[in-house]
């Protein structure tokens, strides 16, 4: 059985073709994507014939109990995992058939990603870690214009030559966020970005995700489990079982811990 | 607590099983080679079962020390000694154990090696005195039937019943053999290859007295003193007493070979303990936050003590149960090497177990040991660091460290110049000691420098080469021991390389240049015997084109008086001495005459080397009085020449044809020197004998330092294991150092680093650990030997043999020794799953 949104909800009805499997606006899609771990009786169906669109300039939160699938999702969409079956496409390359040299080079100038854990590099400064992803392309090289306005807006400027040990967990995913943006990725990939945060630095860090899209036309796929966080986004997408069980369009709070509420 | 501890040390099995194979290689190659040893020991023991029915030994009084199964030169037993024990009754019989080389049926010289003995012994039939046994075929029962004993059947590939060539002084010999024999219970007399034939075999005739006499009585034990009463002006032994010293002198020989091997299993040990230690340290490190967790939850410091020896000793355990077994197996592999070598040290084949259990003790307790002071450290962690996450290590130096290796590198530059003034040994080792020292405790804040050095090299390669850099810097504290394990392996190789090297030179270098003879012919091996009869030199002069032929007779002399003679090599006290025709030979010989004038060398007037006037500080005209055969001898200096003839040892003395007469001395020729272009084939033919080997003067300039070659083959093949088990410790501490960083790793790999660039990262950062190892070591050891020569040669030596192009090469292989070692868990590292890392969260 196929899971395609729009399927249960109805909200937002007029956009199930921008999230459908065709490539139109969509700068990432998934194509009847299942991943299955293990095998025989011990087998996992971690997703289950999804197919999605994730559209330009677009917040996208994907939301869902813990083993819902929505992890593997991510993963599977951003590479870092491969599918059992189906096709994840960034733009118009199918992820599934990029060696691992390849999927290097899209992961470092098409693709950005923040962690829960913040994931930083302890032997390099919060610039290096940064630019860590234009350095890593021996061609490339930094907009330091385009570094300042970002370190400026997220309140790191004047952290930039301490290593990570020495920043707060707030300052580190900062870093982690300027990161991602730094080569202007087609797509954004976070994974609980504020899971290890207070409300106080996860309100700041969601509001300045929001300021990226709004106003530098960034494309985001966040992974949840906050209400709060969610209700930063244009798009919720909830999974359950492995698959797309419903969607809306900018929902408040309440609405997502009804749904929540509804799918428990 | 025991349980619960396995099942940790278990649970982490692989990232200590690099760490149980070091152990295991530092046991293996202690067992080895405690067993080499001890089974090399017993090669004497059938000396006393042969020797049993021997009461009484007659020898003439030593006038020259030697080493060796060749025993020092004692002055020839007359043979009326022989008739007068006879004549009272006893059984008595003279040896003078003439050359004797069996040819296997091809015609080569076969039977051993070159460290053995050929020699013919008297079939003494049913006499107490026979320490041999038939125990194939039948006893030689007249001229023409000979016997060998059972090695020497064994290795030239002898059957009884067939015709058997062999070689004597007296040239090529034929006799058929008859029976095969055993020495004592063993295949053979300890280092010797002998033939056995009938005692009334021309070859037996003395032609000087016996070298010794074995006396056994009629029915009745022969006491030393009534033995003594009939052989006035020797020495008399009682029969265990004599074996005793011949097993003592066999010892003596291989001393050096069981020293040599224990060293060799000492650096192991060290090497070994560095590694475990190093494991320690960085795997406690890496479970700071475990170890602080059990001490909030209530772990007192003591327990926590206890469960990571306890670790220790299941790692130890392991460890131990392979290196015993390994061992067991690579006893033999060691003996095969040796063999390959042409040093075939005589073994038996007893399995120690005092061996094993000294490898037990070692291996269990060098792990317990190498894991206390990390165990201590590491448990001293706070609770709170559990709930922190704080940087495993700062990035400086420890201070205390680094102020211990000051202070070490004072002590060490402060003896070593003392040392090398003075010419004082003792404290050139401390010195050399204390260098070792700050560089093993200097190397955290080396491999820093070195980190920042090449950091705008590796920058170079983007943001992987300054995260390999910075990491090295960061982790140089717990890193720091590979480098040294390495830099211990590589000192010692280096240190060997350049003794060696510079040995050889001194041996053959200068005194070669001077020689401009066509051909050498000397017996094979290097050995004095088998030797070059009259009729051998006269076929040779009588070669086409042969225009000079110069004989050399090759003795020894003891000095006497007080002085000491220091001389590089071999030489004990006794002194090298050459009879030669003098004025042939400055026709093939250049001297550099530094006192004196050749042409007054004649009869006692000698020629002595520079080294010899020095240490016993003689002019021209002094007199040098010497022990030899024909008793004391009054010698004179007739002139000093800055180096003598090549060999090794170079004789000291030289002297004219008719100083052989003032010394005793009447044995056939030891080599010769050939002038003229002639043919190698025809001088070869000339000679007839398989014994003896006509060398052209290259080949025997190149074989003056084989048999230093033969040993620096032997002193790379140990250290190789020292160097291997070191690799491993570098492999291990790369394998230890990624498992700890695979969060940073899959860091890097989500922001778009290729698996190609975070592997090459790797490699250079732990070659760059490994180079900073192979760097140290290498100036460690020019440092000691240049000491050392300092310290020991008399000035003779300033600066060793130094070849820049060969330590280039050490450089590079250490690189790439390192590179090697990290490269398969770099791989795994650089190939490992993101995802996984990222799910582990």
């Amino acid at each position: 059985m196929s899971t395609e949104l729009l399927q249960p909800d109805g909200v937002g009805k007029g956009r199930s073709d921008a999230s459908s499997d065709t490539p139109g606006d969509n700068v990432a899609r998934l194509v009847g994507a299942t991943k299955t771990f293990g095998e025989g009786d011990a087998a996992v169906t971690a997703l289950d014939d999804v197919t999605i669109g994730f559209r330009r300039r677009e917040f996208t939160a994907v939301m869902g109990p813990s083993g819902s699938g929505k992890s593997t999702l991510m993963y599977c969409q951003s590479g870092l995992d491969r599918l059992t079956s189906g096709h994840a496409y960034v733009g118009d390359v199918d992820v599934s058939t990029l060696t691992d040299q390849e999927l290097s080079v899209l992961r470092r100038s098409k693709l950005g990603f923040i962690f829960q854990s913040f994931h930083l590099v302890p032997a390099l400064s919060a610039r290096e870690n940064i630019t860590l992803p234009v350095d890593l392309d021996s061609g490339a090289d930094v907009d330091e214009a385009f570094l300042t306005e970002l370190t400026d807006v997220l309140g790191i400027a004047n952290r930039m030559e301490n290593r990570p040990s020495q920043l707060s967990g707030g300052q580190r995913q900062r870093v982690a966020v300027a990161r991602a943006m730094i080569p202007r990725p087609d797509v954004i990939f976070a994974d609980e970005p504020t899971g290890a945060l207070d409300s106080k630095t996860s309100g700041e860090l969601l509001a300045y995700l929001r300021k990226a899209v709004d106003d530098l036309g960034q494309t985001i796929v966040m992974v949840t489990h906050d209400a709060v966080a969610a209700s930063h986004c244009d798009r919720v997408i909830y999974v359950q079982d492995g698959r797309l069980v419903g969607e809306a369009l900018h929902p408040t709070v309440d609405d997502i811990l009804d749904k929540i509420r509804e799918l428990s | 607590m025991i349980r619960r501890t396995f099942k940790l040390a278990w649970f982490k099995r692989n990232r200590y099983s690099l760490t149980v194979i070091a152990i295991g290689l530092s046991v293996a190659f202690i067992v080895s080679t405690l067993l080499l040893t001890t089974s090399i020991a017993d090669v004497g023991e059938p000396l006393n079962e042969a020797y049993d029915g021997v009461d009484v030994v007659v020898r003439g009084p030593e006038v020259a020390a030697g080493d060796g199964p060749v025993a020092g030169i004692t002055a020839p037993v007359p043979p009326t000694v022989v008739d007068a024990l006879t004549a009272e009754g006893y059984e008595a019989v003279g040896f003078t154990s003439p050359y004797a080389q069996v040819l296997d049926p091809a015609g080569n010289p076969g039977g051993q090696d070159q460290t053995s003995s050929n020699v013919a012994e008297p079939w003494l039939g049913d006499s107490a005195l026979n320490g041999f046994e038939i125990i194939s075929g039948t006893a030689p029962a007249g001229l023409g039937e000979v016997a060998v004993d059972a090695s020497t059947a064994d290795n030239a590939g002898l059957e009884v019943g067939s015709t058997l060539r062999y070689v004597t002084d007296a040239g090529l010999q034929e006799a058929e053999l008859v029976g095969i024999a055993t020495f004592g219970g063993a295949d053979n007399d300890p280092y010797t290859s002998t033939l056995l034939i009938d005692a009334g075999d021309p070859v037996f005739t003395p032609t000087r007295g016996f070298d010794y006499v074995l006396v056994a009585g009629d029915g009745e034990a022969v006491g030393t003193e009534e033995a003594a009463a009939l052989a006035p002006g020797t020495e008399v032994l009682s029969g265990p007493a004599w074996v005793a010293d011949q097993i003592d002198l066999l010892d003596q020989f291989l001393g050096f070979f069981s020293t040599f091997l224990t060293v060799f299993a000492v650096i192991a040990v060290v090497v070994g303990m560095v590694i475990v230690t190093n494991t320690f340290t960085v795997s406690l490190a890496q479970r700071t936050e475990e170890l602080a967790l059990l001490r909030l939850v209530g772990t007192t410091r003591r327990q926590l003590m206890a469960q990571v020896v306890l670790e220790a000793v299941f790692l130890g355990a392991a460890g131990t149960l392979i290196g015993v077994l390994v061992g067991l197996a690579g006893v033999n592999g060691m003996g095969w090497f040796l063999d390959l070598l042409g040093l075939t040290i005589e073994r038996s084949n007893a399995i120690s177990s005092t061996a094993i259990i000294i490898g037990v003790i070692v291996g269990m307790g060098v792990t317990v040991v190498a894991a206390v002071w990390p165990a201590w450290k590491a448990t001293a962690v706070a609770p709170i660091e559990a709930l922190r996450s704080a940087e495993l290590e700062p990035p400086s130096a420890s201070r205390k460290r680094l102020i211990a290796a000051a202070i070490a590198l004072a002590i060490g530059v402060g003896c070593l110049g003392y040392g090398m003034i003075q010419g004082d040994i003792l404290f050139t080792g401390i010195g050399i000691g204390g260098a070792f020292l700050a560089l093993y405790l200097g190397a955290d804040t080396l491999i820093r420098l070195a980190a920042v050095a090449v950091r705008p090299l590796l920058g170079r390669a983007g943001p992987t080469g300054i995260v390999a850099s910075r990491n090295l810097e960061r982790n140089a504290g717990r890193t720091s021991a590979a480098a040294s394990a390495l830099m211990i392996g590589i000192s010692l190789i280096a240190f060997f390389t350049l003794m060696a090297a510079t040995i050889g030179q001194f041996v053959a270098g200068d005194s070669a240049d001077a020689l401009s003879a066509d051909y050498v012919v000397q017996g094979i091996g290097n050995q004095p015997e088998p030797a070059l009869g009259d009729e051998t030199l006269a076929a040779l002069a009588a070669v086409d084109r042969v225009t000079d032929v110069v004989p050399l007779y090759s003795t020894s002399v003891t000095p006497l008086g007080e002085a000491e003679i220091e001389r590089v090599g071999p030489g004990d006290a006794a002194l090298g001495t050459a009879i030669t025709d003098f004025d042939a030979l400055t026709g093939v010989y250049e001297f550099t005459v530094n006192a004196g004038s050749l042409d007054d060398v004649t009869g006692t007037a000698v020629v002595i080397d520079q080294a010899l006037a020095d240490s016993f500080t003689l002019a021209i005209g002094d007199p040098l009085e010497v022990n030899t055969l024909a008793g004391e001898v009054e010698l004179a200096v007739a002139a000093i020449v800055e180096t003598s003839l090549p060999g090794a040892p170079q004789p000291a003395v030289i002297g004219d044809l008719d100083l052989g007469d003032a010394l005793g001395y009447s044995e056939p020729a030891t080599a010769a020197y050939i002038a003229g272009d002639a043919d190698e084939a025809a001088l070869t033919a000339a000679v007839g004998l398989p014994t003896i080997d006509v060398l052209t003067l290259d080949d025997y300039v190149d074989g003056l330092s084989s048999n230093l070659d033969t040993i620096l083959a032997l002193v790379y093949a140990l250290l190789a294991v020292a160097v291997i088990i070191a690799l491993v410790g570098i492999a291990n501490t790369v394998s230890l150092a990624i498992s700890e960083r695979v969060g940073e790793i899959a860091a890097i790999r989500a922001a778009g680093a290729s698996s190609r660039q975070i592997f090459w990262s790797l490699i250079s950062e732990f070659g760059l650990l490994a180079l900073v190892g192979v760097v140290s070591g290498l100036v460690l050891a020019w440092v000691s030997a240049t000491a050392f020569f300092q310290a020991l040669s008399d000035g003779q030596i300033t600066y060793p043999e130094t070849d820049v192009v060969t330590g280039l090469l050490i450089v590079l292989a250490g690189f790439l020794g390192g590179a090697a070692a990290s490269w398969f868990p770099a791989l795994v590292a650089a190939k490992a799953d993101i995802l996984d890392v990222l799910r582990a969260d």
